[in-house]
């Protein structure tokens, strides 16, 4: 009897299993059926499926290939692309941060594409030498990202603010903010956020690190210069209480996330993020803009000039259609509507231009500052294992919590930076 | 503690009483808050912040809904169900053969085997993804969810194993050898025989298996690469990570996948309980 | 504890009825005994080989090596003898930080798991039987939570800008509303994290002693009441030493449990590495093998923790053989 229960349960769960690896692993067996896999980075991006859908309705119509876009969180997407890389299970084609293309490539794992692009006289140049290792190019730059100061035009106006033109008057700006807006965060200080640290690095005349003449890496980050910059950055928290305590593990991902909910006053963001978050949130519209980030005495800091290449993997078994892929993607009506869709910045000279006249109070201030003020990390295939370590973001947490002097955790990081890049890391 | 309060004067009775309900109540209110908080959370259409989740004035299922429809829990419930129910399977199965084998037989290594069964449970799973990852790799299964499923049935045997082995001790004998006198050969002894007889410790031992694979986290994060392949944990962080500040989002999601091991648990209790404690404690 | 393990008598005295008893089948019927238990046990080894000792010996063989990205791909080794040990044992970083974040941590994690774990025990006991399973179905609720969703519950407990802590210490004027971090700071950080582990963790220790503590006659407990003990000296002169291989046992494994805690920490603010004060031992070696790419320097952290857990096991082992308990 018992034995009878037991065995039809057996059945039936076996039964039930079957079941479920007929739907669960139903597009494991490959077969004859082209498919591409193509990973693209959201998190900051807006809602960006139903654009892919309709490429790929296209580019099925064009190829008979069917396209698998999965999008991968900017978080987790470093890890996730090495642990491919290291298991092999790489995509097709995906949209890789430009400061990880020569790490990539360096791994053997994006393959080879300078003689299918050719002339990259049309692209922007800093995008085309982020994705060059060895002269060979190894990624098509698909769009630009800038960082500056975004701002809510409705509290500037409250309290009779204007667009600070100096370090100074952005922290003025923001301590009236602090004492007016009791529930708002003036000025958020994230610890997770490298490039909201790198303006004010930047901008005091700091740097991560440059090649000396024999190769060697010197990291510039405990420079005095670097130091003042990270002290203010750090201090805007510290000293002056403008951002929150929870800030203190923020990424940039919670900036936004916070910014969306109204509890943020201004904030380091990206050329892309405005139009996220006012559909996020509607009840932003009109009353959000952004400046350029101002130097120390005026003028511009630099900010990252970041953004992204579309790269086709090794791994791919079919690189002529990855490729077309790609085409497809880059092309100017894609481009276009993309850049569009997203206010990413586009990664073509011609297109850029028209961006740098607009008079749109959430597009001019990016591209002023990626035209006047943009800057680069250090090309190399060792920064993105230092991108890897969160050498910056540990430095900027271990002095926000207090648990460092900005002298310590400054000299730590040029250590780690340069062990890193110097390959004894 | 019970002698103390039959001889104890009245008064100090109810005074004993009231100290045992205060200890209750507050061992209730630790064990039970967090889920109580996941659940209101959950259910509470603004939790903005802590004290609105708390009593959630204005109930809704809209996080749920929203979890299903934006979330893409269903493919992980989906993927989840079946890597589980393949490790139950799996390991009930080979767990029970060596548990009869180790506990019916004397042959020479056998403590030898029951202390590598009991040794490799305490190797750090963190000690071994490194090299299952490059295994799995070199074996075409990162990505697959049979491949994450026969890990785990490895992960979950030698506590199967353990455990088993208490319930199959504990049948007598005598039961066998009747089986013997009336003719049955081994084979059929140990399908009609032993085998409904440790039925209730198949039970918890695959309610261990069901939790392990269930709730397992590095290796499923270290695995699975394709978010369509992803199980509940690790698609639980990557629903976090989009939605960092929508907690009621963030708590209906794990609302979702803690119920499923909670019926279970609820579920099979006393077997559990019994199963683990012969299994663990009486060796 | 003896077991009936099946010596099964020789052939003859199983049935004098039985016509088959030929002497070919008995020798046959011998050495199936003897290959029977190898035969059921084999599928088990296997697994148990391939898939966890195979992996353990290669985490071994990895961390005598320089295996970086490129390592794994091409598949070629880079072996660097001790160097990766040599590194790690003088990284102040081992001493100061990962060792006591794994090894104090589970201390005080055992600590309060084992304590909390022993006094709901006894309260269960004195209960009536009825409300003995009401509570131990509800302690069962704090064991189901999965470790992931559980640790995200108390990341919103204790969210710094809205969580319950913040609201509740604020009211009461403790903290001002600039809050506190308490992912930052690595006391609090391992504060939540061990309340985290004994919330999860007390239940099997409640109810595996409970299950000892129900195994003792009442009479030693009357005759220590007639000897005049009170409550506290049955508690240490009865109590204890009649279960004590259940403490031991539920010790032992829970320090094996909270030596390897993962997700708990990885999933925490700051705990999958941007914040290199909190990691402990596994999430070390997750962080330098999967985000930094070196592999055989985080294999060499795993053997140490593996190490460090081998010797508990020993201890654990010795537990439980001193009592006879396998034989």
């Amino acid at each position: 009897m018992g034995q009878k229960r037991i065995l039809s349960a057996t059945a039936a769960s076996t039964a039930l299993i079957l079941a479920l690896s007929a739907c669960a692993g139903g597009d494991s067996s490959g077969g004859g059926e082209r498919t591409l896999d193509v990973w693209i980075m959201e998190g900051t991006h807006p809602d960006a499926s139903a654009f892919f859908d309709e490429v790929a309705a296209d580019f099925e119509e064009r190829t008979g290939a069917t396209v698998n876009v999965e999008f991968i969180p900017w978080a987790d997407a470093h890890d996730k692309f090495v642990t491919a890389i290291a298991g092999d299970t790489m995509p097709d084609v995906a949209e890789v941060g430009t400061t990880w293309t020569p790490e990539f490539a360096q791994a053997g794992a994006l393959a080879d594409i300078t003689d299918r692009v050719g002339d990259t006289s049309a692209y922007v140049p800093g995008l085309i030498e982020a994705g060059t290792v060895e002269d060979r190019l190894y990624g098509v730059p698909w769009h630009a990202a800038v960082r500056a100061v975004l701002y809510r035009t409705d509290v500037f106006e409250e309290h009779g603010l204007e667009e600070p033109r100096d370090w100074e008057q952005l922290r003025e700006a923001a301590l009236t903010i602090k004492d007016a807006e009791e529930d708002m965060i003036a000025f958020p200080v994230p610890g997770g956020a490298e490039y909201s640290l790198l303006p004010f690095v930047w901008g005091a005349g700091g740097d991560i690190a440059e090649q000396g003449d024999d190769g060697t890496w010197t990291s510039g980050i405990d420079s005095p210069q670097a130091r003042e910059g990270i002290t203010f950055f750090t201090d805007l928290a510290l000293k002056d209480g403008l951002s929150s305590t929870g800030a203190a593990t923020w990424l940039e991902t919670d900036v936004q996330d916070n910014f969306v909910d109204g509890k943020v006053a201004m904030a380091i963001s990206g050329s892309w993020t405005p139009k996220a978050i006012l559909e996020a949130n509607p009840d932003l519209e009109g009353r959000v803009a952004a400046f350029p980030i101002p130097g120390p005495e005026g003028g511009h800091s630099p900010s990252f000039l970041g953004g992204s290449h579309l790269s086709v993997f090794n791994g791919s078994e079919d690189q002529d259609l990855a490729w077309e892929y790609v085409q497809l993607l880059t092309s100017d009506e894609y481009a276009r509507r993309w850049t569009e869709e997203t206010t990413y910045l586009p990664g073509k000279q011609e297109q850029l231009a028209r961006y740098a006249e607009s008079e749109d109070p959430l597009i001019r201030p990016f591209a002023v500052q990626m035209s006047q003020a943009g800057r680069g990390v250090p090309v190399t295939p060792a920064y993105g294992k230092v991108q890897g370590q969160k050498v910056l973001q540990t430095m900027v947490q271990s002095i926000l919590s207090g648990d460092a002097s900005v002298e310590e955790a400054s000299a730590t990081a040029a250590e780690t930076i340069e062990k890193t890049l110097n390959g004894d890391g | 503690m019970t002698a103390t309060t039959d001889r104890a004067p009245s008064g100090r009775r109810t005074a004993v009483a009231f100290g045992k309900g205060a200890a209750v109540a507050a061992v209730l209110l630790f064990t039970l808050f967090p889920a109580y908080f996941m659940l209101s959370s959950a259910l509470s259409r603004r939790s903005g912040s802590g004290t609105d989740a708390l009593f959630p004035a204005d109930p809704t299922l809209d996080h749920f809904v929203g979890v299903f429809t934006r979330g893409g829990f269903l493919t992980y419930l989906g993927n989840s169900l079946f890597v589980a129910l393949l490790t139950v399977v799996g390991s009930s199965l080979l767990a029970l053969f060596a548990a009869v084998a180790v506990a019916r037989f004397r042959f020479r290594l056998r403590t030898t085997v029951l202390v590598m069964v009991l040794v490799i449970q305490m190797v750090p799973l963190e000690a071994l993804v490194i090299s299952l990852f490059l295994l799995a790799r070199d074996l075409n299964m990162l990505n697959s969810l049979w491949g994450l499923a026969l890990v785990y049935v490895a992960l979950s045997l030698p506590f199967a194993i353990w455990m088993l082995r208490g319930f199959v001790a504990a049948v007598p004998a005598e039961v066998e050898e009747a089986a013997y006198i009336d003719g049955a050969s081994w084979g059929r002894m140990f399908w009609s025989v032993l085998f409904p007889l440790v039925a209730p410790g198949l039970v918890a031992t695959s309610i261990f298996s069901f939790i392990t694979a269930w709730n397992e986290f590095i290796l499923a994060l270290t695995f699975m690469n394709d978010g369509e392949k992803y199980t509940v944990a690790v698609g639980l962080r990557q629903f976090f990570g989009q939605n960092t500040t929508d907690w009621g989002a963030v708590m209906a999601a794990s609302t979702i996948i803690t119920l499923p091991v909670m019926a279970f648990f609820l579920f099979v209790q006393r077997g559990l309980v019994s199963g683990l404690v012969s299994g663990a404690v009486k060796g | 504890m003896a077991r009936p393990v099946l010596t099964r008598p020789a052939a003859p005295a199983a049935g004098p009825g039985g016509p088959r008893p030929a002497p070919s089948r008995r020798l046959s019927a011998r050495t199936r005994r003897l290959v029977r238990p190898w035969a059921l046990l084999a599928p088990a080894l296997l697994a148990i080989g391939v898939l966890l000792m195979y992996p353990l010996a290669r985490v071994v063989w990895l961390s005598f090596q320089d295996y970086g990205l490129d390592n794994v791909v091409s598949g070629q080794p880079d072996y660097n003898g001790l160097d990766n040990y040599v590194e790690l044992l003088t990284d102040p970083y081992l001493w100061t930080v990962a060792l006591p974040n794994t090894a104090v941590f589970a201390v005080f994690a055992v600590g309060g798991t084992v304590v909390l774990g022993t006094l709901i025990a006894l309260l269960l006991r004195s209960l009536s039987p009825l409300w003995r399973t009401v509570v131990t179905g509800c302690i069962m609720v704090a064991w189901a939570m999965p470790a992931v969703t559980s640790t995200y519950v108390w990341i919103w407990i204790f969210d710094v800008d809205r969580g319950l802590v913040f609201q509740a210490l604020h009211a009461l004027g403790l903290i001002g509303p600039e809050g506190f971090n308490w992912f930052t700071e690595r006391l609090t950080f391992y504060a939540i994290v061990t309340l985290n582990i004994v919330h999860h963790g007390f239940p099997f220790v409640a109810v595996t002693v409970l299950a000892g503590l129900l195994t003792i006659p009442r009479e030693l407990h009357e005759a220590a009441l007639l000897d005049g003990a009170n409550a506290w000296q049955r508690f240490w002169r009865v109590t204890v030493p009649t279960i004590r291989p259940v403490f031991a046992v539920v010790t032992i494994l829970s320090t094996i449990w909270d030596f390897k805690v993962f997700a708990q920490v990885y999933l925490m603010p700051g705990g999958a590495g941007s914040n290199a004060e909190v990691l402990n031992f596994g999430v070390w070696s997750y962080v330098r093998s999967f985000s930094q790419q070196s592999y055989g320097l985080g294999s060499a952290i795993a053997v140490l923790l593996t190490l460090m857990l081998l010797a508990i096991t020993i201890v654990y082992l010795r537990a439980l053989f001193r009592d006879e308990e396998l034989r």
